[in-house]
């Protein structure tokens, strides 16, 4: 079995893939991985080049689109390990092109669709439960710990939706930022993060919805297990309305 | 009055409308200077009772002229009253749409002077955040019975989607527990929302500048367990509105007793589990191709309190089964009790590619505990298919531990592909 490396970024990996599918009769019958840079490692690397693994994708997104959007979800996920699975669930992309993912018995299609499900539902959840506070200068400030890389096209559905406003998305676990400036977009990382001070009439908009969250509850029909299932425990650092505040206090007030 | 506290009274007086969707429409319009609606709808939190938060849902004002024997705001009970003036509410929707509290408003009223006078308010709403803020979020508003058909053509020209709520399952109920709701005024405007609904989308197809009529559709809702009527009667309402009407949802609402009056029920709690039967069957009507004749009848006039109603209708039909996964068309495997759509999609998909073995079902995702029953994969079954209808029905009861907790849990549905 012919053994191949890349240098670990997703441009390595579709130039690798390129690589491959063009070279390899069977394309099941070969393995690829990172390049762990020790002596003896064995195995053909492929240099990276962003030209190849952009003519690649390209052609991906208009074989496959569906494909290509599992593919990039599941580039969010940064999962080590899979990429002999992703090199085989590409390859059966360009063969049967979208219908690709229905082929769930094949076990690299379901490595790959399952963890890009993850993702994909985890950037849903965001879309609803990232919450923006107003700062001083007028801008607006979330922040947020989700399980995936999924800033980039988070803040491209606020880039849509509030277009008027300037705002910030700061990944605390990744130390990553995207801001939104006059109707620009931009991503980066940021060196040290200094919570700036909110805008005079925040607290009391907060103060509004927290209210509105608990009289919105009908009392008789308390239920915190399915609270829990929509909205997991671990999503409620941030949340404007901490829900939860009842269920230390007992019951829920009328 | 603070603001927070009208919040709070007219908030607290808009929960028991069931309906917080945000789905069935798409408005990427650059002429909004804010907001979207996406698709999908998107869930926002989740509140106490375990039901999403998708809009804020409130109240224009509880102040009402009618006195409705089954509502916490009839005019003979001693509530706190409160009323928000239009500009309140843009205000609130607009700095709570800011900070992605929510996708959009919810607007309903109690009757202040009459019908028209308070639709005309709501109205005045929905126009200001549409033409004066330009606002593209989700707009949700409640026709008040009786408003004249100006004002209801106003309401859909702004608004995502319109309601007009049934209330009470039959023109019995609603005489008598609602005498000042009469059907006509209840029925017309629904009628005339699914007229012009159906006219936008005829003028849409000629022309795309034509005005668009509430594109997410209307829905409604009627209170469970207030009133006698059984869940035929209630199904085969929903199944006439549904083919007739063509609305897009309606929405079961357990009755929460918030009244002392002699011509109510008492209930030692509110029928959830009921209003959970009552939804799995309206999604048998709307999604897996049943109708109401297949699932009650009758003789058998309510739905099995035990089962749900599509194992219900299985272990009726044993003639019916076993159904061959690598063969069965999608409306068959549809009708295996653990199947949902999902999982007939994919089976459908996975077997393009090869046959599908028992291992392989699991791996697709499907959920083995009821369908194994029903079931076999390439002639094998799962368990002895002749087995007796009797035992059958023991094995499926829910008794043992995931059943049982969920069907107690479960006072309302959770909407797979709908918020997620």
């Amino acid at each position: 079995m012919n053994r191949y490396l890349y240098d670990g970024t997703p441009e390595g990996l579709l130039a690798a893939a390129a690589f491959i599918i063009a070279e390899e009769a069977d394309p099941e019958g070969v393995s690829l991985a990172e390049r762990e840079n020790t002596l003896f490692e064995e195995g053909r690397f492929i240099a990276p080049d962003p030209q190849i693994a952009e003519t690649f994708f390209n052609r991906l997104r208009r074989e496959a689109p569906d494909a290509a959007s599992t593919f990039y979800f599941f580039t969010l996920a940064e999962k080590d390990g899979l990429d002999t699975s992703l090199l085989r669930y590409l390859a059966l992309s360009f063969r049967y092109g979208d219908r690709v993912n229905g082929n769930l018995t094949h076990p690299a299609v379901r490595d790959v669709v399952t963890i890009s499900r993850k993702v994909s539902r985890e950037l849903h959840r965001f879309k609803g439960i990232l919450r923006f506070e107003k700062l001083r200068d007028g801008a607006y400030l979330a922040r947020m710990e989700p399980d995936h890389n999924i800033l980039q096209p988070l803040a491209l559905h606020f880039s849509k939706r509030l277009r008027a406003e300037d705002w910030f998305i700061y990944d605390v676990c990744r130390r990553t930022a995207a801001r939104w400036h006059r109707g620009v977009l931009q991503l980066g990382a940021i060196e040290q993060f200094t919570a700036p001070a909110l805008s005079e009439e925040e607290k009391k908009i907060q103060a509004l919805w927290q209210g509105f969250f608990r009289s919105i509850a009908i009392p008789d029909r308390r239920n915190p297990r399915m609270q829990r299932s929509g909205m997991p425990m671990k999503y409620w650092k941030y949340l404007t309305e901490q829900p939860g505040g009842s269920i230390n206090r007992g019951r829920l007030k009328q | 009055m603070e603001t927070l506290e009208k919040l709070q009274i007219l908030s607290g007086a808009a929960r028991y409308d069931a309906s917080c969707a945000s789905s069935g429409s798409r408005r990427e319009n650059t002429a909004c200077v804010i907001g979207n609606t996406s698709r999908g709808g998107i869930c926002h939190s989740w509140s106490d009772d375990g039901r999403c938060i998708s809009l804020l849902k409130i109240l224009l004002s509880n102040d009402c002229v009618y006195d409705c024997a089954y509502c916490v705001n009839r005019s003979s009970n001693s509530v706190p009253r409160a009323s928000f003036t239009a500009r309140e509410v843009v205000d609130l929707t607009m700095e709570f749409y800011r900070r992605n509290y929510i996708e959009g408003l919810f607007l309903s009223s109690a009757v202040m002077q009459s019908p028209d006078q308070t639709m005309e308010r709501m109205v005045t709403v929905a126009e200001t955040l549409r033409l004066e803020e330009r606002f593209g979020g989700y707009i949700h508003l409640k026709i008040i019975p009786g408003s004249s058909s100006e004002l209801v053509r106003r309401a859909g020209l702004h608004a995502d989607r319109i309601s007009v709520n049934i209330e009470l399952p039959s023109h019995d109920s609603l005489k008598r527990l609602a005498p000042q709701k009469g059907k006509q005024a209840i029925i017309e405007p629904m009628s005339l929302i699914g007229k012009e609904i159906r006219h936008s989308l005829v003028e849409r197809r000629t022309s795309r500048c034509a005005p668009r009529f509430a594109p997410a559709g209307q829905s409604t809702q009627m209170i469970i367990g207030a009133s006698p009527e059984s869940d035929f009667q209630i199904l085969r309402l929903s199944e006439g509105l549904y083919r007739k009407m063509s609305l897009k949802r309606v929405y079961y609402s357990a009755f929460v007793p918030v009244n002392e009056d002699s011509r109510l029920p008492v209930l030692a709690a509110p029928p959830l589990l009921r209003e959970h039967r009552l939804y799995q069957a309206d999604w048998l009507l709307r999604f897996y191709g049943f109708s109401v004749s297949e699932i009650l009848s009758d003789d058998a006039p309510n739905l099995d309190e035990s089962f749900d109603p599509k194992t219900a209708w299985a272990l009726r039909h044993p003639e019916f089964f076993p159904v061959e996964i690598n063969r069965a068309d999608y409306a068959t495997l549809l009708r295996v009790p653990g199947i949902g759509v999902t999982s007939a999609r994919r089976i459908v998909a996975a077997r393009r590619f090869s046959v599908i073995t028992p291992e392989g079902l699991k791996k697709i995702g499907v959920v083995m505990k009821r369908a194994r029953y029903f079931i076999t994969c390439s002639g094998r079954p799962f368990e002895k298919t002749d087995r007796q209808p009797a035992l059958l029905r023991s094995r499926l009861l829910p008794g043992d531990g995931g059943a049982a907790a969920v069907t107690e849990q479960s006072g309302q549905l959770l909407l797979p592909g709908l918020f997620v």
